[in-house]
Order: structure tokens, then sequence, then C-alpha cells
């Protein structure tokens, strides 16, 4: 499942072309139709489809392979739960809707890249402006998606730790280790952020915020090509030299 | 320019001195800081850009101060960590440096545009859309640093920045941010390169124990931590 995070690759498939939103609405309103309908038959064709549509994108083989063996295998387990139950039909349904949904959830993420997500966050949150700033949403949304491998591996590694002293049956031996070092990473994570002025609000940023207005549009052209601005020693701010600033800006593209 | 005014850190619960009232104006654009593991380096660099604040005195970058003018001081500093890991946030390299571009240039295109164009500055280009996870740790600390850059820093602190990477990345790395064109303070335990800054700061228990040439100074930490060997060995 975890691999299945990173499956965004750049392409110009229909999917990868259509507006997140558009995607989003896509996928609400396929689960809502499947899980509303009972019918057989119509899980089956919505199964159907949203396989195509996951093939349309062209995920990553292998990633995506191993995925829906996951989910395969949890439909699986799902159905005969069902079919011991006696319910055959609901079985098929219950099969169907899942990978359904599943493999749609999969076609939007392999064809939205992050940056496009926390976008659409970002708009969808606009109108909570005053409760909470829609930028942070945004990242909070990447932060989350970017911690769950993180914590998966660690998880792992202190299983492997574990094992190495011979202490795989403590639990204790696994669940210490990989909680002090999820909080440490969200702590480093937290710190990274903040040095690079990610998310940060109150004055003090508005007021560089201003200034990297006022800079705005070329202040990212080139990095190591060109020396920086520095401050006049008497601290006094100086005057932005922009040589040809249009000139640059063309060549680069 | 950089001015440390008496700025002394204390360990937030215990209160124990974590950095002694230090006094320093640090202006070549070559400053390279040594010193023994726990004492103080990470503390002293994260004053510069506000991620420690000192309990007492000041610190002043560009005559802002780190504590009342936090974020327009980090817009201004860059800082580059020992494990790039943690420093990055987004899936792939290209969308990583955009994430640093997204509160400077709104349109989403122009920012890729952009955030492409540092990666080719920086030897990525071809990495743009790998896993941030596929990369080996050399290109990840390349990564890391291209989306420090992108943000425009006239000064970047670097903790370690070569620490776990091997020799080739290690020479790579730093001939990469001494050819920078910017103020560039760096932590490490890499003798030759602290050696080839203009001027080496030399912590110890809490205090600059020296301030001058790099020559001189990686002299007085190898008597430091050999004349500590030898000491603890006969203890
Ligand atoms: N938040 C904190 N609370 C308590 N003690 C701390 C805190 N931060 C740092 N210290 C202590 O302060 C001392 C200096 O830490 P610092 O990280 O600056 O050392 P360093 O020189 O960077 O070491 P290293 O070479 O291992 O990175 C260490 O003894 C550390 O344990
Ligand atoms: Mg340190």
């Amino acid at each position: 499942m975890i691999t299945l995070l990173g499956i965004y690759r750049p392409a110009r498939t229909p999917l990868h072309l259509a507006p997140a939103w558009l995607k989003m609405l896509m996928l609400l309103g396929i689960s809502i139709l499947s899980l509303a309908t009972s019918d057989p038959v119509t899980s089956l064709g919505l199964l159907a489809a949203c396989l195509l549509l996951l093939a349309s994108t062209r995920p990553p083989l292998k990633a995506t392979l191993k995925g829906m063996a996951f989910i395969a295998a949890l439909a699986i387990m799902a159905a005969g739960f069902q079919v011991w139950l006696g319910d055959y039909v609901r079985a098929l349904d219950l099969a169907g809707d899942l990978i359904a949904i599943s493999a749609l959830a999969l076609a939007v993420t392999s064809s939205t890249s992050m940056a496009q997500m926390m976008d659409l966050v970002v708009r969808l949150a606009a109108p909570l402006r005053w409760i909470l700033p829609p930028e942070t949403l945004g990242l909070l949304v990447a932060l989350t998606l970017r911690a769950i491998p993180e914590a998966a591996q660690i998880l792992t590694e202190a299983r492997v730790a574990a094992r190495a002293r011979g202490l795989e049956r403590d639990p204790r031996a696994i669940l210490i280790p990989s909680g002090a070092r999820t909080v440490g990473f969200a702590l480093q994570l937290g710190q990274a952020l903040h040095a690079r002025g990610i998310a940060e609000h109150g004055r003090s940023a508005r007021a560089a915020d201003r200034e990297d207005r006022a800079r705005a549009d070329e202040a990212h052209a080139p990095l190591l090509a060109e020396p920086p601005v520095r401050e006049a020693p008497t601290g006094e701010t100086p005057e932005v030299p922009e040589p040809n600033r249009r000139g640059r800006r063309e060549r680069r593209r | 320019m950089i001015e440390f005014k008496d700025a002394a850190v204390v360990a937030p619960d215990s209160g124990v001195p974590i950095l002694e009232p230090t006094t320093l104006t640090l202006t070549e654009d070559r400053i390279s800081i040594i010193g023994a593991n726990g004492s103080g380096k990470s503390t002293l660099a994260r004053l510069i850009n506000g991620l420690v604040l000192p309990v007492t005195g000041s610190v002043e970058v560009d005559g802002l101060d780190t504590q009342k003018q936090g974020a327009q001081v980090r817009r201004k500093v860059g800082y580059l960590f020992t494990d790039a890991s943690a420093q990055l946030i987004m899936p792939t390299a290209v969308e990583d440096v955009a994430l640093s571009l997204r509160r400077v240039i709104k349109n989403r295109k122009e920012r890729d545009d952009a955030a492409l164009a540092a990666l080719r500055e920086i030897g990525l280009a071809s990495k743009a859309d790998v896993s941030v996870n596929a990369l080996s740790g050399g290109q990840r600390q390349l990564l890391a640093l291209a989306g420090v850059l992108a943000c425009t820093p006239s000064i970047v602190v670097a903790d370690e920045p070569t620490t776990l990477l091997d020799l080739r990345w290690r020479a790579h790395v730093g001939a990469l941010l001494r050819s920078l064109p910017l103020q560039v303070i760096e932590v490490t335990h890499d003798l030759d390169s602290a050696a080839r800054a203009e001027r080496t700061l030399v912590v110890d228990l809490g205090r600059v124990v020296f301030d001058g040439d790099p020559k001189e100074a990686v002299q007085l930490y190898r008597d430091l931590m050999f004349g500590r060997a030898s000491q603890g060995a006969t203890a």
C-alpha cells in the first residue's frame, strides 16, 4: 500500500489533463454510486470502468500491481466472509465495490501531483480563511501523506532491530523505539519547515512577504551564476540591481 | 552580517547552560565551525536563523533580530541539515523545490519552471520527476540545497551537510557549497573542509574557545581532543 503514495508520474493522459476538482468529484460520485447500488451487474460494470481508468493513466506497473494485489486480498477476505454467511450476491457486490473504489482512487493519485492536490485543498479551504490559513491546510495534507511511508519504514526498521536482539516477541521492543523515532522525525520535519520559512504567520512573516513581493517574480533567477544582493553595511535597504531581467527570463525558458 | 551580542542558551527544562554568553561579528564569506560532539556547534548554528533563540542577549542578521523578526531572518538565512531526508517534504524532486517557491510564485506552471531551472542549476534536472526516496544520499543533499537556494537566501548555514555522504559526494557537495556566491557557514567534522574557510570557530563545552585562522583552529582542536582523550584514558 505504502508504495502507492509515490506513484504520480507526469504524463499527458486524459486524467492527467483533467482538473483535480473534477477527478475528486468523480471519485466521490462513483464511490457513492457503487456503495448505493447492490446489484452485482452494476458493480462489475463500475469495476471494469474504474480499472480501465486506472490503466489509462499508465501508472508504474510494479507498484500498482503490488498495491492492487493487496486490495484484492482484502476484497477476497471480505467476500469470503459474506460467502460464509451464505450471501453470494453481497459477496460479489462488496468485493467489486472495494476494488473499483481503490482502483479509481489510484487512478486519481497517479494522475494528480501533490502540488495540484495542495492547490485544490487551498481553494476548498478558502472560505475557512478566518479560522485556518488555507496554505497551512494544504501543507497538512502533503505532510500527512509524507509521514505515512516514513512511519511505516520506522516500524519496519524497529522490527528488524528487535529481531536482531532476539526481542521480536516483545511489543515494547518495537513500539517504544518506533514511537520515539516517529516523534523525532516529526520534530526534524517541523524544524526543516521552519528553516525553509514555509507556513509562517504573524507580523514578521507578513513583513517578509512584502519584501519578497517587492523582489518578486525575478527573485528566483540564477542561483549559482549570479552573486546575491548583499545588504549595504549601513543597514539601509540597498537598491536591487536588475540588469536586463526580461532577457534573462526569456533565455531560461 | 551576523551579530551575536552576549547571546546565551540554556537547556529549556534543566536550565543547564548549553552556550555561554557569546559575542561575535561574522562578516567573512566562508566560516567553519568545529568542535566535539555535544559541544554546542548546532546550537550556535541554529541561533543564526532563529531555530534556537537566545535566552539572554541577542542575535541579529543584517540588523534583523532573530527573536522579533524571525520570519524575515529565515528568508535571508537558508539552513541545510545533516539528514536531507528530514528536510524533503514533497514526493518528487521538482515538487519539493517548487514548495519553497509557493509563496513567491503563485502560478503553478511558472513555479514548476523555476523549480526545474533550480534543479538544472545544481545538476539534478534528470531526477526532477523521480521520487525523493529513490535518490541517493548525495543526490538528496543536493536536492535539499536546491530547495534552500530556491528561496534566494543571502546566507547559508549548513550543519554537518556532508557527514552522511561518501567521499565522492562529500567532495562534490563541499565544492558546491564553496562555490556559492553567498556567505556560507559550515559546521563540520571534516577538518580538511574546515581548514579551507577564511575563519574558523572552535566550540568546546558551550564556549567559543578559538576564533580565527583555520589552520591554527584545526591544530588547537586536535590538541584539545587528544589532550582530552589521554586524560580520559588515564582517568
Ligand atoms: N533542547 C535541549 N535540551 C537539553 N539539552 C540540549 C538541548 N539541545 C541541546 N542540548 C545539549 O546541548 C549540548 C550541545 O548540543 P549541540 O547539538 O549544539 O551539540 P553539537 O556540537 O552540535 O554536537 P554534535 O557534534 O553531536 O552535533 C549537548 O550536550 C546537548 O545534549
Ligand atoms: Mg550538531
